[in-house]
C-alpha cells in the first residue's frame, strides 16, 4: 500500500481535529480534537518512516506522544481548576485575557 | 599701594559688604547698616587712593589696565577680568562711592524700623558693587556684566516693598525697559567688535580712528549703544520707568534713580567717545533726543503733584543736559554736571524723604505746606539743593549747566538751537523746583507741620500706599511703622550736611577762566578726541551765558514765588484756562499710552496669536498631535484583534499556517 493512502487518512483526521477546535466550545472536546490533530501528525510521521525504511519518524512519533501526554495533563488540570472555581466550561465565555 | 591694588580694593569692599551682610542676617540688624556704610566708605577711601596714585603719574601713563585673570583668550575675543583705571573711571568711582557712602549713612536711620533692614543693605551694597564694576570695567564683557547687574539691583530695590503691587509692577517695568537697553548694548558691542576686532576698550578705541567717518556699521553700533544708554539713563522714549521707580524707598531713589545708576548712560557715551566722534550721525541723534528729554521732562515736572516724582522728572531733565553735552563733545562739562547733579539731587531726595517721613508716608504736594518752621534743617537742605538745581550762582549747578549750554552753542550750526532750548529748560527747571519747595515749605502749615512744631511727629492712623491709598501692613515687605526725619537723626543730618556742602562748593572745580580742574584731570581719557581741546566758547558767550543762566534761574524762582506763594489762586486759573495742555502734561505726554499702543499691545497680540494659533493648532494639533493620533489609531486597530476568543485565535493560526504552507508549496513547484 503506497504512502498516499496513509497521508490522506492523516489529512482527514487532521482536518476533523481542526474543524472540531473551530466549532466546539467545550474545552474538553477541544482537547480531544487537539489530540486528533497530534495523532494525525504521528500517523504521517510513521507512514513516511515506513516509506523511507528509516526509524527516525518512529522516534519523532514517540516524542510527540510524550508531549501530547504532558499537554493533556496540563489541559485537564486547567479544566478541573476552571470547574472547581465554578466558571463556565465554555471557551467563548472565558475571554478575560484580551488586550 | 599701587594704583592697580586700589582699583581692586574699590570693587572688593562693596562685594565683601554684600556677602557679609547677606550671610550674617541673624545678627542684630542695626549692625548691618553700619557694616554696609563702612564697606562703601572704605571703597571711597580706596578710590581716593587711586586718585592720588593717578595724579602722581605723568599724563601719558594715566591709562592703566589691570587684569586679574583670563576667562578665555582667542583671536580678538579676550575675555579677561580687567579693569581700566583712567581719569574717567576713577572720577566715576569717586562720585559713585562717595555719594553712595553718604546715602548708606542716611539709610542707617531712615530705614531703621523697616523689617527688611538687612536685605536693604545687602541690596544696596550689591548695587554699589555693580555700579563700580560698570565704571571700572576694562572691556566690553565686564561693562555688560556690570550693566546687567545694575539693572537687577535696580529691580530688587524698586520692588523692595514687595507686597505693594504698585512697587512690584514698577520694578518689572524698570527691569523690562532696562533689558531692552541691555540688548541694545550687546548688539552695539557686536558691531564695534566687527569694526575694530577687539573687545578691550583701549584696543578698540585705538582701532576707531582707522574706521571711515560715518561708516554704516559704526553708526548702527553707536545707535545701539545709545539705546542702551537711553534705557539706563531714562531718556525719551525709554524713560517711562524712572517716575514709576519712585515706588522704591527714598534712599534708593536718591542713590540709584538720581545720583548714580541713571548716569551710567552718560558715562557710556563719554567712554565710547572715539566711536561717537567717528559716527557723528549717532552723536547728533543723541544730542537731539537729550535736548528733547530735558524739555519734555521739565514740562511734566511743572504739573506733577507727587513730591518724589517732581524730583524724578527733574532728574530726567538734568540727565538730558548731560546727554546733550556728551553727545555734543562737551565731555568734561557733561561729567561735571553729572558730579554736581549727584550732590544736589541726592540732597533733594534726602530732604524729600525727610518731608515724606514727617507726612507719615504721604507724597502728594497738594496735602503739604508750611514745613518751613517745623523742619528748619530739611528746609535749608532743600533750599540749597533747589538753588543748585535751578542754577543760581554760586551753587554747583550754575557752573555745570551753563558750561554744557555754552559748549553746545560753541559747536555752532544747529547745535545753537539745542543750546537755546537748554536755556529754556533751565528756566523751567527753576520754576518746577521752586514750585515744589514753595508748596511743601511755605504758606499755612498743614496739620502734620503744626504737630511737628509742637514737638510730636505725626503718625497716620493707618499705613496706606501713597500711590493708591490702600491700607497696608507694616510687616516684612512694607515700610516700617516708624518714620525718621533729618532733624532728629544725626546720621541723616550728617549725610545731608556733607552733600549740601558739595552742592554749594562743587562748582568750584570748573569756574570759567578761573579753574578747570576737572577738564585737566580728565584730559588723558579724552586725549584722542578731536573736540576736547578745540571746543572753547567765546568770551562773550561764556559770560553772557552765565549771566543769562543766572537771570533765568532767578526769574524762574520769582515766577514760582509769585504763583505759589503770593497769588495762589492763579495756578488754578491758569490750569482751567489751558485745561487741554494741563491734561496733556499731567498724563506725561501720553508716553505710557503710546508705548502701550505701539509696543505692548502688538506684542501681547502676537503672544495671543502664538498661543491660540501656533501653539494650539500647529504645535499641539499637528506636530505633537499628528504622530500621537497615528499611534493611537494604529494601536486601536491592533487592540481590536485581541478579542479574547480562543477559537478566533485558532482560526487565525490555521488560516495563517495554511496560507504559509500553500505559499511555500506554490513557490517550490
Amino acid at each position: 500500500m503506497s504512502v498516499e493512502w496513509y497521508l490522506v487518512v492523516s489529512a482527514l483526521v487532521f482536518c476533523i481535529g481542526a474543524g472540531g477546535i473551530l466549532v466546539r466550545r467545550n474545552p474538553l472536546v477541544i482537547l480531544l480534537c487537539l489530540e486528533l490533530m497530534l495523532n494525525a501528525g504521528n500517523l504521517a510521521l510513521v507512514a513516511f518512516a515506513r516509506a523511507h525504511g528509516n526509524q527516525d519518524g518512529h522516534i519523532f512519533a514517540l516524542v510527540v506522544m510524550v508531549v501530547a501526554a504532558c499537554e493533556v495533563a496540563v489541559g485537564l488540570g486547567l479544566i478541573v481548576a476552571i470547574y472547581r472555581r465554578r466558571l463556565p466550561i465554555d471557551v467563548d465565555e472565558l475571554r478575560e485575557l484580551q488586550g | 599701594m599701587s594704583l592697580q591694588t586700589y582699583g581692586w580694593l574699590v570693587l572688593l569692599f562693596p562685594l565683601a559688604g554684600t556677602v557679609l551682610i547677606a550671610l550674617s542676617w541673624r545678627l542684630p540688624s542695626k549692625l548691618h547698616g553700619y557694616l554696609g556704610t563702612l564697606a562703601i566708605a572704605l571703597s571711597f577711601v580706596s578710590a581716593l587712593g587711586a586718585l592720588s596714585e593717578l595724579r602722581d603719574r605723568g599724563a601719558e601713563e594715566r591709562q592703566v589696565v589691570t587684569v586679574a585673570w583670563d576667562y578665555a583668550s582667542t583671536v580678538g575675543v579676550d575675555a579677561q577680568l580687567s579693569l581700566l583705571l583712567d581719569p574717567l573711571s576713577v572720577f566715576m568711582a569717586l562720585v559713585v562711592s562717595g555719594v553712595s557712602a553718604l546715602i548708606h549713612l542716611y539709610s542707617v536711620s531712615y530705614m531703621d524700623s523697616d523689617r527688611g533692614y538687612t536685605r536693604f543693605f545687602a541690596y544696596l551694597n550689591y548695587f554699589v558693587f555693580s555700579m563700580l564694576l560698570l565704571v571700572l570695567a576694562g572691556n566690553f564683557f565686564f561693562l555688560i556684566v556690570g550693566w546687567a547687574f545694575v539693572g537687577a539691583a535696580s529691580y530688587l530695590l524698586i520692588s523692595f516693598w514687595y507686597r505693594r503691587t504698585t512697587a512690584t509692577a514698577a520694578g518689572i517695568k524698570a527691569f523690562v525697559i532696562n533689558v531692552v537697553g541691555d540688548v541694545g548694548l550687546v548688539l552695539g558691542t557686536y558691531f564695534i567688535f566687527k569694526q575694530t576686532g577687539s573687545l578691550d576698550f583701549l584696543k578698540a578705541f585705538g582701532g576707531a580712528e582707522e574706521i571711515a567717518r560715518g561708516d554704516g556699521d559704526l553708526v548702527a553700533g553707536c545707535l545701539l549703544l545709545l539705546v542702551g544708554a537711553f534705557a539706563k539713563s531714562a531718556q525719551v522714549p525709554l524713560h517711562t520707568w524712572l517716575p514709576d521707580a519712585m515706588e522704591g524707598p527714598t534712599p534708593v531713589s536718591a542713590l540709584i534713580h538720581a545720583a548714580t545708576m541713571v548716569t551710567a548712560g552718560v558715562y557710556l557715551i563719554a567712554r565710547m567717545h572715539p566711536f561717537f566722534e567717528q559716527a557723528p550721525v549717532a552723536a547728533d541723534v543723541g544730542a537731539i533726543l537729550g535736548c528733547a528729554t530735558l524739555l519734555i521732562a521739565a514740562t511734566i515736572g511743572l504739573v506733577v503733584t507727587d513730591l518724589k516724582r517732581v524730583i524724578a522728572y527733574s532728574t530726567m531733565s538734568q540727565i538730558g543736559y548731560m546727554v546733550m553735552g556728551v553727545c555734543s563733545a562737551a565731555y568734561a562739562a557733561g561729567l561735571f554736571h553729572l558730579m554736581t547733579h549727584a550732590f544736589f539731587k541726592a540732597l533733594l531726595f534726602m530732604a524729600a524723604g525727610s518731608v515724606i517721613a514727617a507726612m507719615a508716608g504721604e507724597q502728594n504736594l497738594d496735602r503739604m505746606g508750611g514745613f518751613r518752621r517745623a523742619m528748619p534743617f530739611t528746609f535749608g537742605c532743600m533750599v540749597i539743593g533747589g538753588l543748585a538745581l535751578a542754577g543760581v550762582p554760586p551753587f554747583a549747578g550754575f557752573f555745570s549747566k551753563d558750561e554744557i549750554i555754552s559748549l553746545v552753542i560753541a559747536r555752532e550750526d544747529w547745535h545753537v538751537v539745542l543750546g537755546i532750548l537748554g536755556f529754556a529748560g533751565s528756566f523751567l527747571t527753576a520754576v518746577y523746583t521752586w514750585r515744589m519747595i514753595f508748596r511743601a515749605f511755605f504758606n499755612e502749615p498743614v496739620e502734620q507741620a503744626r504737630e511737628l512744631e509742637r514737638g510730636h511727629l505725626y503718625h497716620a492712623p493707618e499705613h496706606t500706599n501713597p500711590a493708591t491709598g490702600e491700607v497696608e501692613d507694616t510687616d516684612v515687605g512694607f515700610p516700617g511703622p516708624e518714620h525718621h526725619i533729618a532733624e532728629r537723626e544725626w546720621s541723616m543730618k550728617l549725610a545731608m550736611g556733607l552733600l549740601a556742602v558739595g552742592a554749594i562748593v562743587g562748582g568750584g572745580l570748573q569756574v570759567p577762566e578761573v579753574t578747570s580742574e576737572l577738564h585737566n584731570f580728565l584730559e588723558p581719557t579724552f586725549h584722542d578726541s578731536r573736540f576736547y581741546e578745540e571746543l572753547e566758547p567765546s568770551g562773550t558767550m561764556t559770560w553772557g551765558g552765565l549771566a543769562l543762566g543766572a537771570l533765568l534761574a532767578l526769574g524762574g524762582i520769582a515766577l514760582a514765588y509769585r504763583l505759589w506763594v503770593q497769588d495762589r489762586a492763579r495756578p488754578a486759573a491758569i490750569r482751567a484756562r489751558f485745561a487741554a495742555v494741563h491734561r496733556f502734561l499731567f498724563n506725561k505726554w501720553y508716553f505710557d499710552e503710546l508705548i502701550d499702543t505701539l509696543v505692548v499691545r502688538p506684542f501681547a497680540w502676537c503672544g495671543r496669536f502664538a498661543r491660540d494659533v501656533f501653539e494650539r493648532v500647529v504645535i499641539n494639533g499637528l506636530v505633537v498631535g499628528g504622530p500621537a493620533g497615528a499611534v493611537r489609531a494604529g494601536s486601536a486597530a491592533v487592540r481590536a484583534v485581541q478579542s479574547g476568543f480562543l477559537r478566533y485565535y485558532a482560526a487565525l493560526l490555521l488560516v495563517g499556517v495554511t496560507g504559509l504552507g500553500l505559499y511555500f508549496l506554490l513557490a517550490a513547484s
